[in-house]
């Protein structure tokens, strides 16, 4: 078989392509974008970590300082939380502190409940 | 008078792809998977002439890809971009080989020839990619990348990282070798 230099660009061109073995594409997918995403965020995460920090405190304190304490305790934060927000100033400071909030998020067009819950729909359609 | 349709692309370019995925949607980058997967792999497959090899060197890169596609320079392709990086993974893949193996790396691909009637038989294209396989690498790669990309010399070139004068000599010598190799005559290394 002889062929001239346009023939055999032709040739090679008109190969065609290996057939990648069954799967590659969805196994690349499933590494790159549709990664399944973390069990945890970092806001859930950190929610438990302060909620495990605060229960190990309580347990500590019901076992070194027995029933009292741990009443003591809890009033101590109950009288203090009720003291502060039945003070005017600090229901004003954190109204407007919601309010800025909302604002900015209709500003910048972040709605987090909007992208879970489309991330959850993909997710279930594949 | 009837006015012209407007046209739209309805094919959106690679270029425009890595940015909407870089803006967080994911379904951008999947249409370039769908894309280049199949050139990707061909690529893996040809250099590395082992499916499992190539299906981990084609994730790999995609994988890669992914990670970086912050450093995708905008108004470059894709194509060389993706093919560059898998090329890279197939290198270190073939280095790890040649370092566990303790032996140097043929410089030809087994031919495997089997009897001559069996050759004869073979069609066309079948001839010419045993022949390509022949090839020693160097010119092997040029000539999947040829295959893949055409006569963008300067995209082969980047992607092997070569000067573009040595992608055309090594293009053109490998072209000589297949012609010899297609009409049964003896190939001596060039």
């Amino acid at each position: 078989m002889t062929m001239d230099d346009r023939e055999l660009e032709r040739a090679i061109l008109g190969l065609p392509l290996e057939e990648p073995p069954q799967g590659l594409r969805a196994s690349i997918l499933l590494a790159t974008a549709y990664r399944p995403g973390p069990a945890f965020s970092v806001g859930e995460l950190v929610a438990l970590g302060s909620l495990g920090a605060v229960a190990l405190w309580l347990g500590i304190m019901l076992v070194l300082g027995g029933g009292s304490l741990f009443v003591h305790t809890l009033q101590t934060i109950g009288s203090t939380l009720s003291r502060t927000l039945s003070n005017a100033g600090v229901l004003a400071w954190l109204a407007a502190g919601g309010a800025t909030a909302i604002w900015l998020t209709l500003f910048s067009g972040w709605q987090p409940v909007a992208a879970v819950s489309h991330r959850s729909e993909r997710s279930a359609s594949r | 008078m009837a006015e012209a349709p407007v046209r739209v692309s309805a094919q959106p370019q690679d270029g425009d792809l890595v940015a909407i995925a870089l803006r967080g949607n994911s379904d951008a980058f999947a249409i370039l998977v769908e894309r280049y997967d199949r050139a990707v792999y061909h690529l893996a497959y040809r250099t590395l002439h082992d499916v499992e090899e190539a299906r981990d060197a084609t994730q790999e890169a995609f994988f890669k890809a992914f990670r970086s596609l912050r450093t995708f320079k905008p108004g470059s392709k894709f194509s060389t971009w993706i093919f560059a990086i898998a090329y890279h993974a197939c290198c270190d893949r073939l280095n790890r080989r040649k370092r566990f193996s303790g032996d140097e790396l043929p410089d030809r691909a087994d031919v495997s020839p089997g009897p001559e009637q069996q050759v004869i038989a073979l069609d066309e294209a079948t001839r010419l990619r045993a022949a390509i396989d022949a090839l020693p690498e160097k010119y092997r790669t040029v000539v999947t990348l040829f295959h893949l990309q055409g006569r963008q010399y300067e995209e082969i070139a980047t992607v092997l990282g070569l000067p573009m004068g040595t992608v055309k000599t090594h293009l053109f010598r490998a072209k000589e070798q297949l012609r010899r190799l297609l009409s049964g005559a003896e190939v001596t290394e060039l």
